[in-house]
């Protein structure tokens, strides 16, 4: 992003004075090549470059305060107060994790995407665009909520799993896309520019928009109703990484052991012990509500020069989950057996269920679907005591399950042959 | 002939008692004449002083090897050797090992994992390879199982794309093929195969000084009779990798981490695979080995060519187990001939007359297996160790009516190893490595995948019409870049049983566990039924990791479910094998309606078939 920004700076220098000159302007006597198109195409150059003798080069970068926006878009450079710009969650992070072994860390690895100019999103300097999915998805993109709005789950990293379809140069596995881009509607649909600048998560909620049948059994439970985040039963899917790994490389030729996608100068290359994407954790939001959980992250690192000479390897520098909204709403659910008689999904996993058996790997943690050794960060895990309770087998409870399991299967064909 | 063949005469036809007969002809007569002992006075000891003793068994060198012990020449002593340190290979193991052990070399000949007819077929039929003819890793005559002939045609000649692949990928677990650098999978050709295991770099690494840290060698000169785990898992680690799951290690993602001393980790297989651990096999956690369980004729062959490996098993969790209505079987050991007499001569505690040996499915006698009082118990053939055998027969929740079409393993697997999105390129501009013609050649194959899962796992109908865990088997795509560079075929989907369609096996993953998947949860579950991970919209079951090719088909699964209706898009491989048709998943689903209240799998009602009008009764309604 800053190269992008120094291109942006220099041509907006060669080119800013050469666009179409109106009443008053001299700026294409220099600048002829320059045309405008997008929603500004009949604005004057210095509307936004502001003057011939105090010319701004960048009218949208943060740095210049978006001075050539907000001159119209009153507020708008608020946004760059926000998570977007500041990035000081990510910040925070890093800070109790990686920067304890390498101090630079963040400028090493977490640069690339943050905003710093109006036209990040907004089309390029002549040619101003409204944002759309895609804008948005260029940051928004892997792990990070965004790219499963379209559909798409980061990869393995190993080699092996990096192929299929790709969008700017990133693989994806590809999922069930989230009814609402299915429909066509973009990211600003529910983001507003106005919520973005106040530092709002949205503009719409899902009940600004949807109103609850309660005839549908599941929304007939008032405990539904009352505790649980809309999108803890209708996010079909979530991507979750158990396990991330930065290996840390002093020499090129250490790193050719490790078949794994990402730059080959870099010093860095990342890895995760497991990926998934069915339906995501549970736990409890800060406004105390049943929502979706994924770890963010449980964090890993070895130094590989120092690990070969017999020194710390795998050291777990934090062990994070964040509650979240993944962008992959459906009108169908799991069943309810799929939250109610499943312990692992809550992080209450029995050990006599347990598959992966990170300890044993040196990796601390007895397992990721426990709760022991790990925390929410912005909310808590379900107590053991509340789990038990929601799955007391109460006879409404009995009632319900029965009628849901009844409305699919009067339905169902059985003269269907496979 | 017939009062020493009984079993095998009650269960087989005449041709297969002749054939037994023959063998064991074989096998006297050259036990009458004695193998030839030449320990003392060999001159070989000069050079290779230090070098380990095979076993009591097999003192001298010539006899197995060849070569001249009188000279002190080293070439003139190696003149005339069998094979370059391995006489069991097939060039020289009708005069070494086979001079001796007849029986078993016949058997080893028509064996499964000599011949490879199961792989090599399976990939015909999934690679579009032709149907003519029956193909093995070399050109041979055998014997079918009904004791008719059977000439194979040698793979060599197999002159397609099928062919190309085995003798350039899946060639390299065949045991007549040396496999010396390939790390971890490393193995001789032959009897040593097995009987003489090597490490995982293939070299040498016992006190002979004149071989000692050279590569081709196994890992010392002592015989092995009695093969370890680590020894089955140097091939058994691909395709269905039950050699990782049992003992507990999964190649997943091979993600190659968490290193291990700053290297690719934790634990490395072949093809530069990182393994983690999870939970092993429970019969592995009780210390039993590969051979515990898996008798030497599903290892060796019974003499026969079976076209598939699951028809040369003879094994299955029912023989020691029990299944829900029939007890575990027994014969008593009666006659000398007994082969539990013979094999179990290494144990620590060999059969005795008397005893009572439990069954195979196949009719034929464990050697490890008995009954003891009212228990049945297993010997560890190389631990020595006693097991008890827990039998479930008549226990409520092995009775459940309609379970009886369960594989034992449909419920008590921990995880099922599934490899969705096998993507296959083959490119004829570039040069590989024939295996079997031992030569390069034009086509080289290369591989990249999609996604891996452990659990859930799909369920669908086997070869024996019973519901098991089915695996992708396989989800092959495949792309030919011809020598011109131009693309032939792209991401193709091969036709099987007449249409262009993927794949999924039936499939024991030897990841068992003594607990079992629970009812409601694969009840509750589509993944369980074939739609892979999903929800549920009205009256539809969508999948959410669709494959590339369809906007609504699932990657890891083969059924869906539009508007009540339930389609299968898949294939489940092998004769008789089917998806869960929708009468199936509806009955399924339907329990549904009665677990709520009735949660445990021995509730008495489970023990007849459901009937679900008593929901509209007095009782129910009542609720």
């Amino acid at each position: 992003m800053p190269l992008m920004t120094n291109f942006i700076v220099i041509f907006s220098l060669l080119l800013a004075l050469a666009a179409t000159s109106f009443a008053g302007e001299s700026c294409t006597v220099c600048h002829v090549s320059v045309r405008l198109s997008g929603v500004h195409k009949g604005v004057p150059c210095l509307g936004c470059h502001i003057s011939e003798s105090a010319t701004v080069a960048n009218p949208g970068a943060s740095a210049y305060g978006a001075i050539g926006c907000k001159a119209c878009h009153k507020g708008h450079e608020r946004i760059f107060d926000h998570a977007m710009a500041k990035r000081s969650g990510e910040k925070q992070f890093v800070s109790r994790s990686y920067a304890k072994v390498d101090a630079a860390f963040w400028e090493k690895n977490c640069t690339g995407c943050h905003l710093q100019s109006c036209t990040d999103c907004h089309g390029s300097g002549h040619n101003i665009l409204k944002p759309l999915a895609v804008d948005c998805q260029r940051c928004h993109k892997g792990y990070f909520v965004g790219w499963d709005y379209a559909g798409r789950a980061p990869r393995e990293d190993n080699n092996r799993y990096q192929r299929g379809a790709e969008i700017e140069g990133e693989r994806f596995l590809k999922m069930l896309p989230d009814v609402h881009f299915s429909k066509g509607m973009e990211c600003s649909a529910c983001h507003s520019m106005q919520s973005l600048a106040s530092g709002e998560k949205s503009s719409q909620k899902c009940r600004g928009c949807h109103k609850p049948d309660l005839k549908i059994v599941e929304h007939g439970i008032k405990a539904h109703m009352e505790r649980l985040e809309c999108y803890a039963c209708h996010a079909a899917w979530g991507a979750q990484e158990y396990g991330t790994f930065y290996l840390r490389f002093r020499d090129g030729a250490s790193k050719e052991d490790f078949d794994l996608k990402g730059e080959k100068n870099g010093e860095y290359l990342r890895s995760a012990y497991l990926k998934s994407q069915d339906a995501p954790m549970l736990g409890l939001n800060s406004r105390g509500k049943v929502s979706p959980i994924r770890p963010m992250f449980i964090a890993y690192y070895t130094d590989i020069l120092t690990a070969k000479s017999g020194g710390d390897e795998n050291r777990l520098l934090g062990a994070e989950w964040r509650t979240y909204m993944p962008h992959t709403i459906q009108r169908g659910t799991i069943a309810c057996e799929g939250c109610h008689d499943s312990p692992r999904r809550f992080l209450l996993e029995a050990e006599s269920a347990r598959i992966f058996l990170p300890k044993k790997d040196g990796m601390v943690l007895e397992s990721f679907w426990q709760q022991q050794g790990q925390k929410v960060v912005n909310g808590s895990f379900m107590p053991l005591d509340r789990y038990r309770k929601m799955n007391e087998r109460t006879m409404a409870k009995k009632r319900a399950e029965t009628k849901k399991w009844q409305n699919l299967l009067k339905n169902v064909e059985t003269s269907s042959k496979p | 002939m017939s009062e020493i063949f009984s079993d095998i005469l009650r269960t087989n036809s005449r041709n297969r008692a002749c054939l037994a007969a023959a063998l064991f002809f074989c096998a006297l007569t050259i036990i009458v004449q004695g193998c030839v002992k030449s320990g003392s006075g060999e001159k070989c000891l000069n050079c290779h002083s230090r070098i380990e003793h095979s076993s009591k068994s097999h003192s001298g060198c010539v006899s197995c090897h060849g070569g001249n012990a009188e000279s002190s020449d080293k070439a003139a002593a190696h003149a005339g050797m069998r094979g370059k340190g391995n006489p069991s290979a097939p060039s020289g193991w009708e005069n070494s090992c086979g001079s001796c052990h007849r029986y078993q070399l016949e058997r080893v000949k028509s064996n499964i994992m000599q011949t490879n007819a199961g792989m090599i077929r399976n990939i015909r039929l999934t690679w579009e390879g032709g149907e003519a003819g029956d193909y093995a890793a070399s050109g041979q005559k055998t014997f079918k199982p009904d004791g008719t002939n059977l000439k194979y045609q040698p793979v060599a000649e197999l002159d397609n794309l099928s062919g190309e692949l085995y003798r350039k990928f899946c060639s390299r677990c065949h045991i007549g093929t040396e496999n010396s650098d390939s790390w971890s999978a490393t193995h001789a050709s032959g009897c040593a195969a097995c009987h003489y295991p090597w490490n995982d770099d293939a070299t040498y690494s016992g006190s002979d000084k004149a071989i000692r840290g050279k590569a081709g060698y196994s890992a010392t000169h002592i015989m092995e009779p009695l093969p370890s785990t680590p020894v089955c898992s140097r091939c058994h680690n691909r395709s269905g990798r039950i050699g990782y799951s049992y003992q507990g290690l999964y190649d997943g993602n091979n993600a190659l981490v968490p290193t291990a001393k700053g290297e690719p980790g934790p634990v490395m297989g072949s093809g530069a695979r990182s393994l983690v651990h999870i939970q092993p096999d429970v019969h592995a956690a009780a210390g039993m080995e590969c051979i515990d369980c898996h008798t030497s004729r599903d290892v060796m062959g019974d003499g026969y060519s079976y076209r598939n490996m699951f028809l040369q098993t003879e094994i299955a969790c029912e023989d020691c187990h029990g299944s829900g209505d029939r007890l575990p079987q027994y014969r008593e050991v009666s006659r000398e001939n007994d082969d539990a007499l013979r094999e179990s001569r290494r144990y620590q505690r060999p059969v005795t007359f008397g005893m009572k040996m439990i069954q195979t499915s196949k009719g034929r006698s464990y050697s490890n297996v008995y009954v003891d009082g009212s228990s049945i118990r297993l010997q560890g053939k190389r631990s020595g160790r006693i097991h008890t055998v827990k039998v479930i027969t008549g226990s409520p929740a092995h009775t459940i009516a309609g379970h009886g079409r369960l594989e034992c393993y449909a419920c008590h697997s921990r995880t099922v190893v599934q490899c969705y999105g096998c993507h296959t390129a083959y490119d004829r501009g570039v040069p590989g490595r024939d295996f079997i013609k031992g030569v390069d050649t034009p086509g080289a194959f290369s591989e990249t995948e999609d996604y891996r899962m452990l659990y859930p796992f799909p369920l669908a109908l086997n070869q024996r019409g019973r519901i098991s865990p089915v695996t992708p088997g396989c989800q092959t795509f495949v792309t030919v870049k011809e020598s011109d560079g131009s693309i032939s075929k792209d991401e193709y989907v091969a036709h099987f049983k007449g249409k262009q369609q993927l794949r999924f096996a039936p499939f024991y993953s030897h990841n068992t566990g003594t607990r079992a998947v629970g009812c409601r949860e694969c009840h509750s579950n589509p993944a369980f039924l074939g739609f892979g991970q999903n929800i549920i919209e009205k009256n539809s079951i969508k999948g959410t990791l669709i494959c590339e090719k369809s906007d609504k088909k699932p990657l890891d699964g083969y059924l869906t479910m539009e508007n009540g209706r339930v389609r299968a898009f898949s294939a489940i491989t092998r004769e008789n094998s089917r998806p869960l048709s929708g009468s199936e998943i509806k009955r399924t689903l339907s329990v549904n309606l009665c677990l709520p209240c009735h949660e445990k799998g021995d509730d008495p009602i489970y023990q007849k078939r459901l009937n679900y009008r008593a929901l509209d009764d007095k009782l129910h309604r009542n609720l």
